[in-house]
């Protein structure tokens, strides 16, 4: 038993030895941060100063008296819950197409992933921020037709909408993902599914949908993550206002702004972790509905 | 990789049956190149535009009548410091951000899926949690942590957080493909007399090249994409990365010189276009791989 325990301990020596610069990590950069964070977020702190403990008090002044915070929450909302189902209909449309066997499809598959690859970058945004001006090339194109676009980024009504629109723009990985979930699913229950004569919508509905749930629900978290922590395109786009009129106020962009241009960095820690809770509690319902509609094994 | 052998049969039988149909194939194929097009067409527009002379930028065609590099040198030498610097610093992170991934992130990996050591169930939990942490949530004691080191506006803070695996993606990564080799060989390797370093060294990482190679190539992108850490961090414009400096580019330059903001955003994306035209088979089974098997 002894020797047992001396073992396990000497073999365990190995493993924290190989652990070692990720438990550095761990403590230094995320543990100890985190625990920082929490506790800032009960003071008032501006970087320079010591911090000074006020309680709740940025936490009551989030809830009731912070108009940003409403509009960062609004947009950010908008933002998630309107562009992860327009993005993931479009990959999985796609990899179903692409997954017919055509001719092609390393090509198509590289083509429709390439800008998922470069979006996150500022020169995309940039490319964005060009395309809906108002003396942009979608508005130049729309004038061959005979219409006069607005300028779409400086109208509170459809700047929110250009990002979603970019978000969509990088459908590719969630496709990619998609494909390989496709063909996984065992092409017999197909041939099963043929010979009972099940047509092509009954088909999609009750193998290919049901057999992909747990794709579907993997790219769903990792976008929705994502998505809630989005920065650069609304940074560049407006221009690091989230203008105009707050209509792009990310969350992650307020948070930015109040540490870094106003030092709040109390009430950014606070910020913080409502962002931190929000997501666990999406994250934790998504989990738990899963149960629901995510098939495991078939 | 990905094609195994009766999925590349039940493939060949629908691409029989895609054969019997060649007005449909057509169909399929002239809408996959249009979306194809529709897709990329803001892309190209930005390529051609960069070439374009000034007063010709906003016809929406994709051929310049005239083809001009005076964007590419207006662009270049357009801020008080020249884009070769900023190419510079941020190849400088990207390099450092790789070696410090590779080797932090494969030992943790290592630890990960092939020691027995008391906890690892727990750490391993704990790991995959700090995946999904928002990383607001560390951001402002980092900084502080940071400011006080003296590191702001150094590379430090983007360079050293990878050479600790600070990026738990990279590690859930290689523990996927550790895993995926066979124990016998370790099992050999340990009868032999070799301990943990040896087969790590030895066994694991000669075996783990893919995986390595993808880590390094997403590491890359994501770095040089990276925007948020450098606009936290760096304040002297010496010390921008290329993401940084086309912002002030861009910025600086309000809305009068089009061409020459293109020409650096196509410089910019270059090198990712590079990476993704050569080692498009890594970014993809890696996605795919990582993706499907939480």
């Amino acid at each position: 038993m002894a020797v047992q325990w001396k073992r396990r301990l000497a073999r365990s020596k190995a493993g924290y030895l190989f652990l070692l610069p990720w438990l550095v990590g761990f403590f230094g950069l995320t543990l100890g941060p985190a625990l920082a964070s929490l506790y800032l977020s009960f003071t008032r702190f501006d970087l320079f100063r010591a911090p000074k403990w006020v309680g709740a008090a940025n936490y009551v002044r989030i809830a009731t008296d912070d108009p940003n915070f409403m509009a960062s929450m609004r947009v950010t909302f908008l933002y998630v819950a309107c562009s992860i189902p327009l993005k993931l209909a479009v990959a999985l449309a796609l990899a179903m197409v692409l997954n017919r066997g055509i001719r092609g499809l390393p090509i198509y598959r590289a083509l429709f992933y390439l800008p998922s690859l470069l979006g996150a970058s500022v020169a995309v945004a940039i490319l964005w921020r060009q395309l809906f001006a108002g003396d942009g090339l979608v508005n130049a194109l729309l004038a061959n037709f005979g219409i006069q676009g607005p300028s779409w980024i400086s109208n509170p009504h459809y700047a929110l909408w250009t990002l979603v629109l970019l978000s969509i723009w990088q459908f590719g990985s969630p496709m990619v993902i998609f494909l390989a979930g496709l063909r996984q699913i065992p092409a017999d229950l197909y041939e099963a599914a043929n010979l009972d004569g099940a047509s092509r919508p009954r088909r999609f509905f009750s193998i290919t949908l049901p057999l992909l749930t747990p794709v579907i629900f993997f790219n769903f978290i990792v976008q929705m993550i994502d998505a809630f922590q989005s920065f650069t395109p609304a940074f560049i786009v407006s221009r690091g206002t989230g203008g105009p009129v707050n209509s792009t106020l990310f969350y992650a962009l307020y948070i930015y702004q109040e540490a870094f241009s106003h030092f709040q960095m109390g009430y950014a820690a606070a910020l913080a972790w409502i962002l931190l809770l929000l997501i666990a509690a999406f994250t934790a319902f998504s989990f738990l509905s899963s149960r629901f509609w995510v098939y495991y094994d078939a | 990789m990905l094609e195994t052998a009766p999925l590349a049969q039940g493939m060949s039988a629908r691409r029989g049956a895609a054969r019997r149909k060649p007005l449909r194939t057509a169909i399929v194929h002239s809408m996959l190149f249009a979306a194809s097009v529709l897709m990329l067409y803001p892309l190209l527009w930005m390529l051609s535009a960069s070439f374009k002379p000034q007063d010709e930028i906003f016809s929406g065609s994709l051929f310049p009548s005239s083809v001009s590099l005076d964007a590419y040198v207006r662009g270049w030498n357009g801020l008080s410091v020249s884009f070769g610097t900023f190419f510079m610093n941020s190849l400088v992170i990207a390099a450092l951000s790789i070696i410090g991934n590779l080797a932090a992130c494969s030992l943790t990996a290592f630890a990960f899926s092939r020691l027995q050591f008391v906890g690892r169930r727990l750490w391993f939990g704990v790991m995959l949690v700090t995946m999904m942490l928002p990383y607001h949530v560390t951001l402002i004691p980092q900084y502080v942590l940071f400011f006080n080191l003296g590191w702001v506006n150094t590379i430090l803070p983007l360079v050293v957080p990878k050479f600790l695996a600070a990026d738990g993606f990279f590690i859930f990564l290689m523990v996927q493909f550790f895993r995926s080799i066979p124990f016998e060989l370790q099992e050999a390797a340990m009868i032999d007399g070799c301990g943990p370093w040896q087969i790590y060294f030895n066994i694991m990482l000669p075996l783990s090249k893919p995986v390595l190679a993808t880590a390094a190539i997403f590491t890359f992108i994501f770095t040089w994409d990276d925007f948020f850490g450098p606009l936290v961090y760096l304040s002297d414009v010496r010390n921008y990365t290329v993401a940084l400096g086309l912002r002030t580019f861009v910025d600086s330059q309000g809305l009068s010189d089009w061409s020459a903001v293109f020409a650096m955003s196509c410089l910019v994306i270059v090198p990712v276009f590079l990476v993704f035209v050569f080692f498009q088979r890594f970014l993809i089974e890696g996605i795919a791989t990582s993706g499907l098997k939480r």
